[in-house]
């Protein structure tokens, strides 16, 4: 499995438990946990088996709102939503006797949730760009600089320019490992990108420490050895209508988990790696020790004895 | 194996060889006691003269020798950032099981990676000529493997980042 998911998995496993007509409603409470700091809460309401309530907590969500996330949110899921559960951002009800749609496409909406939710900020760049590519004369104040603090010191900034959006990450690599393991994962990702295979791709920059200069002049940000910042640049080709821009916006919300993934599955090969070596290490070492015969020893009457 | 590290190894295993004829000592210092005397330097005359064998300013070895007790301490190549720390991954890894490499110090000596403590025990309750291959074995198995691991390391990185942009083709 090299590529991430988009989707929550538990929440599909259960909505699609839920939602087949064959299982009989039962209560359900479950706490569920998803990247960057999201928690859901799937519930039934108190004495009502088959009404489902999903709701979602993300420390970013002022600001996702902020950003337009309320018509995305409204465009994708109008019919469920509902008054926020206590100590949630956003919340769904479904009816399980009725829900009102193809329960899959239902399913796959609904665990797409985090990531609906943090389109919206993408989408309202790619608009203002779209409109700004067809203005003679843009005026470059116009642009707007839009930051989501989605992680605890890890950010995302997009800006939209009038013939393209950049998107950056701030990422704070936790361990010395990491950091230095992320720097060759981040240079296999500015170098992959020159190979003539991958023009299409959106060109990829990485800058260690210095923050690019989009975003120099922003307060709080923290100027240590183990920050890292990478730049997309889209260009309008990536994010025509349809398909390829919703794709857009999924590959690169998931981007900074993907990374983070990746580098704690090298750390994992290499400690087996160690593992098997170490062992092998001890073999050599072993080897040394004299091998005892145990040579049965008897006594002059037959009688055989073992010296303890 | 290249034209360096040959002539390296065989000087070291020449003189761990030469180094290892450890004979039982008790403390001059404290009665009953019985401690390898290249830890305690605890009496200057049971103490020989150490030994450094270099293949380079990186990569060499410290071969101090005692009466009773051998320590033979090893740096590790560290070409760049990801050998240093994949070394000092590895090392310390070793280092954790050092319960089972009966030979292994726990903490290497300052200026080197890693650090093996052979004593009187050891040599008579093992081959002699094994341990030294197992000194030798260990010196050329970590650079590989280190570098393995650091090819691993890339090759990984490459694929990871190849596989995320081909997608937007």
């Amino acid at each position: 499995m090299i590529l991430l998911d988009y989707h929550n998995r538990i929440i599909e496993d259960t909505l699609k438990a839920r939602f087949n007509p064959e299982n009989k409603p039962k209560l359900v409470d479950m706490s569920i946990v998803d990247f960057d700091g999201v928690s859901y809460h799937i519930s039934t309401l108190e004495n009502q088996e088959t009404k489902l309530l999903l709701s979602i907590r993300w420390k970013c969500w002022p600001e996702l709102i902020q950003y337009g996330a309320e018509s995305v949110l409204k465009r994708e899921y109008s019919q469920w939503i509902t008054q926020p559960e206590v100590g949630y951002d956003f919340s769904l009800l479904f009816d399980l006797e009725n829900i009102g749609a193809d329960p899959e496409d239902v399913i796959r909406k609904v665990s797409l949730l985090k990531r609906n939710a943090m389109a919206a900020p993408f989408e309202r760049a790619f608009d203002a760009q779209a409109l700004a590519e067809k203005e003679e004369q843009w005026d470059p104040t116009t642009s707007q600089l839009m930051t989501i603090h989605y992680r605890e010191g890890e950010s995302i900034f997009i800006q939209n320019q009038q013939d393209r959006v950049t998107v950056i990450f701030s990422t704070l690599f936790k361990e010395e490992t990491d950091r230095i393991f992320g720097k060759v994962f981040l240079q296999e990702f500015v170098d992959a990108r020159r190979k003539p295979h991958l023009q299409h791709a959106p060109q990829v920059i990485y800058s260690h420490r210095e923050p690019p200069l989009e975003i120099r002049h922003l307060p709080g940000l923290e100027d240590s050895e183990s920050m890292g910042y990478i730049t997309f640049v889209l260009f309008p080709r990536h994010f025509v209508s349809g398909q390829v821009r919703e794709e857009t916006i999924s590959r690169i919300q998931i981007f900074r988990d993907y990374l983070h993934y990746h580098i704690k599955c090298s750390k994992a090969y290499m400690h087996s790696r160690m593992r098997a070596r170490v062992s092998d290490f001890l073999k050599v070492l072993n080897r040394a020790k004299p091998e005892h015969h145990a040579v049965e020893k008897k006594l002059a009457s037959g009688r055989a004895f073992r010296r303890t | 194996m290249s034209n360096t590290l040959r002539p390296y190894l065989n000087a070291v295993r020449q003189t761990l060889t030469a180094a290892m004829c450890l004979e039982n000592f008790s403390s001059q210092v404290a009665e009953r006691h019985n401690k390898p005397e290249v830890e305690a330097r605890a009496s200057k005359e049971v103490l020989l003269n150490p030994l450094v064998i270099s293949r380079n300013d990186k990569e060499k070895v410290l071969i101090e020798t005692s009466v009773n007790s051998l320590r033979v301490s090893i740096a590790i190549k560290q070409a760049d950032e990801i050998e240093r720390i994949l070394a000092h991954k590895f090392t310390r890894f070793l280092m954790q099981r050092a319960e089972s490499f009966v030979i292994l110090r726990r903490k290497p000596i300052e200026g080197y990676d890693i650090s093996f403590l052979i004593t009187n025990a050891h040599t008579e309750q093992m081959y002699k000529h094994k341990l030294v291959d197992f000194i030798i074995q260990f010196m050329e198995e970590v650079d590989k493997e280190i570098s393995e691991m650091k090819l691993s390391l890339n090759a990984r990185a490459r694929i990871v980042s190849e596989s995320y942009l081909s997608q937007f083709n």
